[in-house]
């Protein structure tokens, strides 16, 4: 079965500074892969490359085996979601007209019953029900997110681009986001696949299928948790020690981090070595 | 118990009643402003009797081979004083308000007004020239005013399209542009201030003050078939709108909406409102920034909505102060910029701190 994203020599810089290099991989259909790196690594940067927020210099972006520049912004937003870090609005509408935004690249003009039973059902999905009628400006930065992420789903695109979405939850709704991804991504009638870029590597690790790990704007690595995640590329990549626990029919595999490692460099890491 | 969707139907047919309230409520109070003017001879009864007389339209339309046409003083104080001027009134608080309405969404700024952009600046840098220098683009004295501040808004327009093709450009640096060319107009236009005698100084300051008494009947029909004509390619935009004004560019990609270009069309389509508007009127502030509030108020943001609701409640706010300006203290004619701002500002400041913490 084709990808439903394919990426190969993507490079993107902001003037003369370089953000990402040469990016090389690819998301199958019915996959949840976990972007990680350390604050400006260009996981956003990344993310917004896929739905053409930002152009990159060079690189082919497949989408559904179709080149990305063949789709207009419409087309793709019925294929690619993108769920950013925040929504700062000076406007406001009810939550459920926010939802139904997601319903944008499939309405013309009049909503159809359709339509609003799928934002209902979204609504229903995300315990957003008691919220349908309140004002979007005056929720929570928590109960904000878990709305654009409800539009997104409303949305019901091929490929979701999740840029933080745990950023602003707290650690119950953390999970219970990430498992709402999961189960999006896990149900074989709907045919999903997602790129979630996170800062929790333990969030990465319980829910992803692969992990991206992006290292000064390259990929250091891509394959499953178990493989990208042991403690030379977190110490190389993040500057902390850890110990790594592997996942038990109890559990899934976790990251313990230890103490950040002083005068971190990669020329020191591999002097140590 | 109704579900989420049916909820969502009621609400809306609620707010389209409520904007059918108001459209009646707007053309009952332009029918009553109609019986109202310093004429003594001209009370309620004797207006509603020509104003519904068949006979009138005929003079109006020139088609007295239908119906016999009755032109006696009062007749031509109602058609050719008062229903201009509340007309025009109508179609200025639609533009206006529209304009303000789109601004707002698609800059996501809710400090906007049509005046934000400098069209309104380029028009009075436009009548400014006609009225101090005597310079005009039309020989024709009567229509150089008119005619001057209408193409000088049109240089700004042609700005805005220049930079609506800079695919850099953020709603921000609009916002920045029309501040910079309000500056330099104003300082242009001061300077000829200083040099102005006193009757040219008091031209201009009349033609700032705004008025609706200055375009004839034909020429307020012409203005309200061009707005006419603008409102439907403007519904075509709300659910951009939406999204725009919701989250951004960012969020209006993602939700399929093409930002620049987007932003770009409603902007010029603002500004032609505008622009047509205040090259007869002059400078009316206050509803193209009030307006649209105060139906954010009412209805919520949802721009199906809330282009029309602006539009009316534009419509009302403008013929109110108008009628206000020109009776109260009559003979003696407050302009209406002055009366919407005296009226409009503390009730707007009512309304916002009644709103404040509550959910509409």
């Amino acid at each position: 079965m084709s990808d439903v994203l394919k990426v190969s020599n993507l490079s993107f810089s902001w003037s003369d500074n370089p953000v990402l290099e040469n990016i090389e991989f690819s998301c199958k259909w019915g996959e949840l892969i976990a972007i990680l790196g350390v604050n400006g690594a260009g996981k956003s940067t990344l993310l917004k490359c896929m739905n053409k927020i930002l152009q990159p210099q060079t690189g082919n972006i497949e989408v559904e085996s179709k080149n990305i520049d063949d789709f207009s912004i419409i087309e793709l937003s019925k294929s690619i979601s993108y769920v950013p870090q925040s929504v700062m609005t000076n406007f406001s509408m009810d939550v459920f007209d926010v939802v139904l935004l997601g319903r944008r690249p499939h309405i013309s003009w009049r909503i159809s019953d359709e339509d609003r039973d799928k934002v209902s059902k979204t609504l229903q999905l995300f315990d957003l029900e008691d919220f349908a009628f309140r004002r979007f400006d005056r929720l929570s930065g928590g109960e904000r997110q878990r709305v654009i992420i409800a539009k997104a789903v409303a949305q019901n695109p091929s490929l979701f681009l999740f840029d933080e979405p745990t950023s602003d939850l707290d650690l119950r709704n953390q999970i219970e986001v990430m498992k709402r991804i999961r189960d999006l991504v896990d149900d074989k009638n709907e045919r999903k696949s997602a790129l979630v870029a996170v800062h929790d590597i333990n969030l990465a690790c319980r829910f992803a299928d692969r992990i991206l790990l992006l290292h000064e704007g390259k990929v250091k690595a891509f394959d499953t948790p178990e493989s990208v995640l042991n403690e030379k590329n977190i110490a190389e990549v993040f500057g902390v020690t850890c110990t790594i626990l592997s996942a038990t029919d109890e559990s899934p595999m976790r990251v313990l981090v230890g103490d950040e490692i002083k005068f971190h460099s990669t020329s020191i890491i591999k002097q140590e070595e | 118990m109704e579900s989420i969707s049916e909820k969502h139907v009621l609400n809306g047919r609620k707010q389209i009643i409520l904007i059918v309230i108001l459209t009646i409520s707007t053309f009952a109070l332009a029918l009553f402003s109609m019986g109202l003017g310093s004429s003594s001879q001209l009370d309620m009864f004797s207006t509603m009797k020509i104003i519904f007389d068949t006979g009138q339209f005929s003079c109006i339309f020139e088609i007295s081979e239908v119906f016999p046409c009755n032109q006696d003083i009062q007749s031509q104080i109602v058609w050719n004083l008062r229903f201009p001027r509340i007309m025009m009134g109508m179609i200025t608080g639609v533009a206006l308000a529209t304009a303000g309405a789109l601004m707002q969404g698609c800059l996501g700024n809710p400090l906007v007004s049509p005046l934000t952009l400098g069209v309104a600046s380029g028009a009075a840098l436009g009548a400014a020239f006609a009225i101090v220098l005597n310079l005009s683009f039309i020989p024709i004295p009567e229509l150089a005013i008119v005619a001057n501040a209408f193409l000088f808004s049109l240089i700004v327009v042609a700005i805005i399209i220049q930079l609506g093709n800079m695919r850099s450009i953020s709603a921000e640096s609009y916002i920045l542009v029309g501040i910079a060319i309000t500056f330099i107009a104003g300082a242009i236009v001061s300077t000829m201030q200083y040099f102005a005698t006193d009757a040219q100084l008091s031209q201009l300051a009349h033609w700032s003050f705004g008025s609706l008494s200055r375009p004839d009947l034909v020429n307020t029909i012409w203005i309200g078939l061009v707005i006419i004509c603008l409102m439907p390619i403007v519904f075509i935009w709300a659910w951009d709108l939406n999204t725009l004004s919701l989250g951004g560019d960012e969020f209006a990609i993602s939700t399929g909406v093409e930002p620049v270009t987007t932003r770009r069309n409603i902007l010029i389509i603002s500004a032609l409102m505008t622009s047509i508007v205040i090259s007869f009127t002059g400078l009316i502030g206050f509803v193209g920034l009030a307006a649209p509030h105060m139906s954010r108020l009412l209805i919520g943001n949802d721009y199906r909505k809330l282009i029309p609701c602006s539009a009316v409640f534009g419509a009302f706010l403008v013929v109110f102060a108008d009628t206000v300006g020109r009776t109260l203290f009559a003979p003696i004619v407050i302009p209406v910029g002055i009366m919407l701002s005296i009226i409009g500002g503390p009730f707007f400041m009512y309304l916002l701190l009644q709103n404040r913490g509550h959910a509409h």
